[in-house]
């Protein structure tokens, strides 16, 4: 029985301005004078609580920068919870940062393989399902060179078509991708249906207010790292449009005054 | 780590023909830089810093670089490990350390194939057949070496998360230390000069000596050796898994 369950999960990452630090420069500076690349922390998510059962589809809504990628890779086990705990039962599929990278010097039946291994496929169950994905990706005779020279597109369609060949009892989507030509995202938005459909559990982070309000059957909005909201998918997705709107006003009335002050 | 059994094996094998497709040559190739240098470590200094016969001295040589090249190669690219492995590493919560062991598998079938030139080298040079056998003795050094490497790589890797200037220390390091170990000299030579203890003092010697001591000479390690050796080892793996459990948890923000 695939399951979710978040309990008061924060997550707390501390970055610096400049990314690199050397070590040299670490020794100099810690030992002679105060650093001027300082850590910051970042709350990207506080106190989140989240359940989930067999058959849920749970949207998340929100601004940029509201945690909802952050949650979903929590989910996926990529983060793990500064505080807090989260529990991940099911076989997990995710589709996020799959254009990241691929072996590049490889083929692209290799590099089918060598993703689908990590997702968990056997040598024995692969074999099966090879010629689907090469398929499904459409690349034909490419598939025989190295990535190296795929352009970004076919590398999309071959990193959608490879993450979406497995079978997942969990699903966590993010966003609604973009993937390649027309008729290929035609395609792709079936084949993501299908996949919603068959997956028992399903957690998407989508901007597309519709689709969520469609799919799913409970919604969460978050805000600053934390969940301002959840029930019912059109009760939610109805008052973030709400406030969306007010901000919008609020904003738009700023700028008027700003203008009036300006024609003073 | 079981579990991720075929994902690992299918990325050594790419590793390693790509190691090897890259000349014409082929495995011959990259085998090419040792054994050169052997060649001309033999001629100009199996007088100065051996016994005088050079076919021992080249043996003691090509062995010792083999094993140092070995741990050497898999701290150095264990610094790029998490680089290299960045998308799976952002899309699956995998162990760390199988990519680590990614990057010294590889380097430890490179090292083995350099060795087994070694062994044959030795055995059709010095007409000494009994090396064939000795090789069974070996096994267990090499066992050995092999977790200490991937321990040392594991520790640099994570270390170049956090200071990006890791690798190019590393190999600061490393010409030191190529130059405190008796690779190309005799451990004698030392001693002679009441400089023992510097050998003593270092990690890799006893590394070192669990293979080459079985190997050259047939006998078996001294107590000493293995102890020393052991030793090292369960530091190393110690020192790994601290830091693991350490910074497993902090490493995927800082990539």
């Amino acid at each position: 029985m695939p399951k979710i369950e978040v309990s008061g999960a924060s997550l707390t990452f501390t970055m610096r301005q400049n990314k690199q630090v050397s070590l040299k420069e670490y020794l100099v500076r810690g030992l002679f004078r105060r650093s001027l690349n300082p850590e910051v922390a970042i709350h990207a998510l506080s106190d989140v609580s989240l359940t989930a059962r067999d058959g849920d589809r749970i949207g998340i809504i929100g601004h940029n920068g509201a945690g909802k990628t952050t949650l979903l890779k929590l989910l996926a086990g990529i983060y793990p919870p500064t505080m807090g705990t989260c529990n991940v039962e099911g076989r997990i599929c995710s589709l996020f940062d799959i254009t990241l990278g691929f072996e590049q010097d490889a083929t692209g039946w290799e590099n089918i393989e060598y993703r689908s291994y990590l997702q968990g496929e056997s040598p024995a169950t692969l074999k099966a399902k090879m010629a689907g994905i090469g398929e499904f990706s459409e690349l034909g005779d490419f598939l025989n060179f190295p990535v190296r020279n795929y352009s970004a597109g076919m590398r999309m369609r071959l990193a959608f078509s490879i993450a979406t060949a497995a079978e997942p009892e969990i699903l966590l989507i993010d966003e609604v991708l973009a993937v390649g030509d027309m008729a290929f995202q035609m395609k792709a938005r079936a084949r993501m249906r299908e996949l919603m459909t068959a997956s028992r559990l399903m957690v998407v982070v989508s901007h597309d207010l519709n689709t969520v309000a469609d799919t799913c059957n409970r919604v969460l909005w978050m805000k600053r790292g934390k969940v301002v909201m959840e029930g019912a998918p059109h009760d939610v997705t109805d008052a973030y449009t709400q406030h969306v709107k007010q901000r919008a006003e609020m904003m738009a009335a700023r700028v008027d005054e700003a203008d009036v002050v300006k024609a003073a | 780590m079981w579990k991720f059994r075929h994902f690992l094996l299918a990325l050594v094998k790419l590793d390693l023909r790509q190691r090897y497709r890259r000349s014409v040559l082929g495995i011959g190739w990259s085998l090419l830089n040792p054994i050169a240098m052997t060649i001309v470590f033999t001629v100009v200094f199996s007088n100065l810093l051996g016994n005088g016969d050079p076919i021992t001295y080249a043996a003691s040589v090509l062995t010792g670089m083999a094993v140092w090249g070995f741990l050497r190669d898999s701290a150095l690219n264990g610094c790029r490990c998490f680089v290299t492995n960045e998308a799976y590493i952002r899309q699956s919560p995998i162990p760390y350390t199988v990519y680590t062991l990614r990057t010294v598998l590889g380097q430890a079938i490179h090292s083995l194939i350099a060795l087994g030139v070694v062994v044959a080298m030795i055995a059709i040079f010095s007409g000494d057949a009994g090396v064939l056998i000795r090789v069974v003795a070996v096994v267990p050094g090499l066992l050995l070496l092999f977790l200490a490497a991937w321990a040392a790589a594991t520790i640099a890797a994570f270390a170049t998360v956090f200071f990006h200037d890791t690798q190019h220390l590393l190999e600061v390091a490393a010409q030191i230390l190529f130059f405190l170990t008796p690779i190309m000299y005799t451990r004698k030579l030392l001693d002679d000069k009441q400089l023992g203890w510097m050998v003593d003092a270092n990690p890799v010697y006893w590394l070192m000596e669990l293979t080459r001591t079985p190997l050259l000479t047939g006998s078996m390690p001294t107590l000493e050796m293995c102890v020393a050796g052991i030793g090292v080892v369960v530091a190393l793996v110690g020192l790994a898994a601290g830091t693991v459990a350490w910074l497993q948890k902090r490493v995927i923000f800082h990539l």
